[in-house]
């Protein structure tokens, strides 16, 4: 039951096409200057084909704008750029003039799939997908030999005669050109009698070569790029929402006459999971619909968002608070998670040999966890939508387009052909917004205030409130060693918190070559988990950034137990498996000066991890980070520099892969050094960054090197974002242990006492 | 509801509003001026700086009955005819990852360059105090670096 001021009017027969009229209030004022090209401040692709596109990619203006419409998102990792670069290589156009779009996931629907190309096609994190990007080239091929032909067919010269370059196409015998622009038309309706065959990769000129910055940066940096939580349409209002402070609580009583008459208050509304819809057809979400269940909530609708959140604190509620306000303390919930790693059941990940038949030998045993982390990207949650009863249209910050687009369809139970979806750029999410449960909230508060366009945004205090945390995870080693110190069988339990399976991943864990390559004779890996109210989901490079911490602590702890250099002590255990991997450990080694003596207080240390496939044979990316540390007499961690040495087959755009390994470092350095969630009565208790301390500017950064030298040159060219975040943790906790002779089993390494005298 | 008179990026403005609603929602729902950010709400991110009478300040906790008669400058008015040394490298440099903190970080640099003309990296750790989740911070420094050699008129 929803309160409200006054009547919405549910109006089907209102169009759906508010689309790409964002207002600009400052621009009607007079107190902002647009400078920036429209097309790259509101980024969505138009829901209808236009009369002069070369295919549903790719459109060429007469005035010889090349505009590139791609279906993966921008979460600051260059995947909008890299999907344009990709038909840019054969395309041959003037990089200068390309403009990139998302395409429209209505469109994708309606031309059945005609962006649904390669793995994760609408995911934020895969612009090099190999499938994808042997798409996207022969989608550039094919239009440059179009226009060609429509040169060739307008000179009557024979097509071999003119060549195409930087979006002009020449006749040079007769010394003749004609733009790109002035093609266009007639190339559109061209159709050739044989696709163009693609150049090989050692004659691309553009991919692997040119290293051009994002290009949403000018009106990025200029204001003007309009994220999740900047979307503006004629007749908006805002809603202001509050969720039940324990997961899976639901809301008892609210009060909504004391705040309607607030200024600005229009209604207040209920979701409830009990008013989802459901698709009305077979659903092509990317991930389903499990882990976005709406959660129980209120929301106040208002003229502006300060009204709204103002009236929503005023407002009365009252929460079933459910059985997670049981959980009194974080260690009362770990307590649980780490006594599983003793239960007599487990499902068994990976065998070899037999480990109880091994006997004798030196033993390592240890335990050692990651606690709760949140997000906490500086965009919160937001998302705007309008929801009548002849369609929806939606407008969000999502890492998967597709995931999203059926969210909407479910939330709404409206046909897909009704629904539209508009990709804004996304501040950070680093796998938040990958399931789609904020566009389902957002939808489900909308539909609530039918027919009117509302934008939600979530308070900081609701992200850390309401998130979707890492998952924290026990893990368990035990290895024998034999006499010559390596060891002879390893046994090792992970046990995960949480309640979302799909975030229950092995990746960087059994699959890493210490458990895989036959090294190790004997290895037995097996997992529980430990299903809890309080919500887990996808961090930066999920569970793997735990188990390369825990892995390679581990390996470092059988290293110095062996009394072997820890590097050598990897490399010997690398030593059936690719090379790439003993060439990221000695590039890395080489650049900080392994085996350099150092004052006290100071040392060195390494680790080397891969995602997302590292039990496969040259897939994946493997990345070696190497840290130097210095722990002042207080125990004040300073890391001083850091190594990194990687494989990921190529590289398309150097500098975006440096960028990435750089954010994602700090990324990784931050988790270990600082970030924890504490949970008490079933509530987190830290609620914005005055409680969550992150890095900042100020303190003790590392000078971050980035080496190419171990690239293998494969042809594969493979995901850089969450690789890195995974080495650098144990790096600087092995570094650590050589400064202080303190080994950290645990994170936040900040929790830990490393005074010395 | 109160009228407040202040200006935004030189032009006059008569906002009609709760004379409590922060800056920062003044700008961005009133005014739709959205390249001022919101993060935290509690001067702990930076995303929302703008200069005030000329400085750097965290519009999240400046409530709109405080800037009567000031003048408000925000990301989008920071430029001239040509864009701002600082909009200029942070392209040529690639410092943005998702962009978000940006707008907010620049503000604060440009107050920076404007007190520092040459800035050392102690003056920028206590400028830029803004938190960047994406770990730009090594380019945010060598972008400040350059563009105070480019202003200086030395070599970059
Ligand atoms: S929003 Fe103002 S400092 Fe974070
Ligand atoms: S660039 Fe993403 S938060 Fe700074």
């Amino acid at each position: 039951m929803n309160a409200s001021r006054d009547t919405p009017v549910d109006s089907s027969r209102r169009r759906f096409l508010i689309n790409a009229s964002v207002l600009a209030g400052g621009l009607a004022l007079g107190i902002r200057a647009e400078r920036s090209d429209a097309a790259q401040s509101t980024p969505w692709a138009p829901d209808t084909a236009s009369g002069r596109e070369l295919s549903a990619w790719i459109e060429i203006t007469p005035e010889d704008a090349v505009i590139i419409r791609v279906p993966t998102p921008e979460i600051g990792n260059g995947a909008m750029t890299q999907a344009a670069m990709n038909v840019t290589e054969e395309l041959a156009c003037d990089w200068s003039k390309v403009r990139v779009e998302f395409c429209s996931m209505h469109r994708d629907f309606m031309e059945g799939g005609v962006y649904n190309r390669g793995f994760l096609p609408f995911f934020g994190g895969h612009g090099t997908n190999k499938d994808r990007l042997a798409y996207a080239l022969q989608l550039g091929a094919s239009a440059r030999e179009r226009l060609k032909a429509a040169a060739a067919q307008r000179w009557g010269v024979p097509v071999a005669d003119v060549t195409a370059q930087d979006s002009v196409i020449t006749h040079s015998a007769s010394g003749r050109t004609l733009s790109y622009g002035a093609l266009a038309a007639d190339a559109a309706s061209i159709t050739l009698d044989a696709e163009p065959a693609l150049k090989p990769q050692s004659e691309w000129t553009f991919l692997t070569k040119a290293s051009p910055a994002k290009l949403h940066i000018p009106p990025l940096v200029r204001g003007e790029a309009v994220y999740g939580i900047d979307v503006q349409v004629p007749g908006m209002v805002h809603a202001a929402l509050r969720q039940c402070p324990v997961h899976g609580g639901k809301l008892k009583s609210y009060k909504p006459e004391v705040v309607l008459d607030m200024p600005g208050v229009r209604a207040v509304v209920v979701v409830d999971p009990a008013k989802t819809r459901g698709t009305p057809v077979e659903s092509q979400a990317t991930w389903g619909f499990a882990t976005n269940q709406v959660q129980s909530g209120v929301a106040v609708i208002a003229d502006h968002y300060w009204q709204a959140k103002t009236a929503l604190e005023a407002l009365p509620v009252e929460w079933d608070l459910g059985a997670g306000v049981n959980w009194k303390d974080t260690a009362m919930i770990y307590a649980e998670g780490e006594a599983l790693l003793d239960a007599d059941e487990a499902k068994v990940l990976r065998e070899s040999g037999d480990v109880n038949a091994v006997t004798g030998g030196r033993v390592v045993e240890h335990t050692y966890s990651t606690p709760y982390c949140e997000n906490a990207m500086i965009e919160p949650l937001s998302g705007t939508a309008i929801v009548s009863a002849g369609g929806a249209e939606v407008w969000c910050p999502t890492q998967d387009m597709l995931q999203a687009y059926w969210v909407a369809v479910d939330e709404t139970g409206l046909k897909p052909e009704t629904v539209r979806m508009h990709q804004t750029y996304v501040g950070g999410r680093f796998g938040r917004s990958t399931q789609g449960d904020d566009v389902r909230m957002v939808v489900a508060v909308a539909k609530e205030y039918p027919g009117v366009p509302v934008k939600t945004i979530w308070s900081r205090e609701d992200c850390f409130e309401q998130g979707r945390y890492r998952t924290p995870i026990f893990a368990r080693y035990r290895a024998q060693l034999g006499e010559d110190g390596y060891p002879m069988a390893v046994r090792s339990r992970a046990s995960f918190i949480g309640t979302h399976p799909i975030y229950q991943l092995p990746l960087g864990y059994d699959d890493q070559p210490y458990f895989t390559s036959g090294i190790i004779p004997n290895v037995h890996i097996s997992r529980n988990n430990y299903p809890v109210s309080v919500m887990n989901g996808a961090y930066r490079g999920p569970c793997y950034n735990t188990h390369a911490f825990t892995v390679e602590t581990f390996i470092d702890e059988c290293a110095v137990a062996a009394g072997i250099d820890p590097l050598a002590y990897r490399l010997h255990l690398m030593s059936r498996w690719d090379e790439a991997w003993s060439d990221c450990l000695r590039v890395a080694a080489e650049k900080i000066g392994w085996g350099r003596k150092l004052p006290r207080g100071e040392g060195l240390g390494i680790a080397i991890s891969s995602w997302p496939s590292a039990a496969m044979r040259g897939t994946g990316t493997v990345v070696c980070s190497a840290a130097h540390v210095a722990i002042s007499r207080a125990g004040a961690i300073e890391v001083k520099r850091v190594d990194v040495a990687f494989d990921c087959g190529r590289v398309a755009n150097a500098d975006a892969v440096r960028s990435q390994i750089e954010g994602a470092t700090l990324f990784g350095m931050n988790m270990t050094l600082n970030e924890q969630l504490t949970i008490r009565d079933g509530v987190t208790e830290q609620r914005n960054f005055d409680s969550y301390p992150m890095l900042r500017l100020r303190d003790p950064l590392p000078d971050i090197h980035v080496h190419f030298e171990a690239l293998s040159g494969a042809e594969r060219i493979d995901i850089i974002g969450e690789a890195p975040v995974g080495p650098i943790g144990p790096a600087i906790g092995n570094a650590i242990f050589q400064a202080t002779g303190k080994r950290l089993r645990s994170t936040p390494f900040r929790n830990h006492d490393l005074s010395w005298s | 509801m109160a009228v407040v008179n202040f200006s935004v990026n030189g032009q006059a403005v008569q906002l009609d509003a709760d004379p409590s609603t922060p800056l920062l929602w003044a700008l961005r729902d009133h005014l739709g001026l959205t390249g001022t950010k919101y993060g935290c709400g509690i001067a702990q991110c930076g995303a929302c700086t703008v200069h005030l009478n000329g400085a750097a300040t965290r519009s999240c906790i400046i409530p709109l009955s405080a800037v009567a008669g000031m003048e408000v400058v925000t990301i989008e008015g920071l430029a001239g005819e040509q864009d701002h040394v600082l909009q200029t490298l942070w392209y040529e440099m690639n410092v943005p990852q998702c962009g978000y903190c940006q707008t907010g970080i620049i503000m604060a640099a440009a107050d920076l360059l404007r007190r520092k003309p040459d800035p050392s990296d102690a003056d920028i750790d206590n400028a830029i105090t803004n938190l960047c989740r994406c770990g730009t911070y090594p380019r945010v420094r060598a972008a400040i670096h350059r563009a105070a050699a480019q202003l200086a008129g030395g070599a970059a």
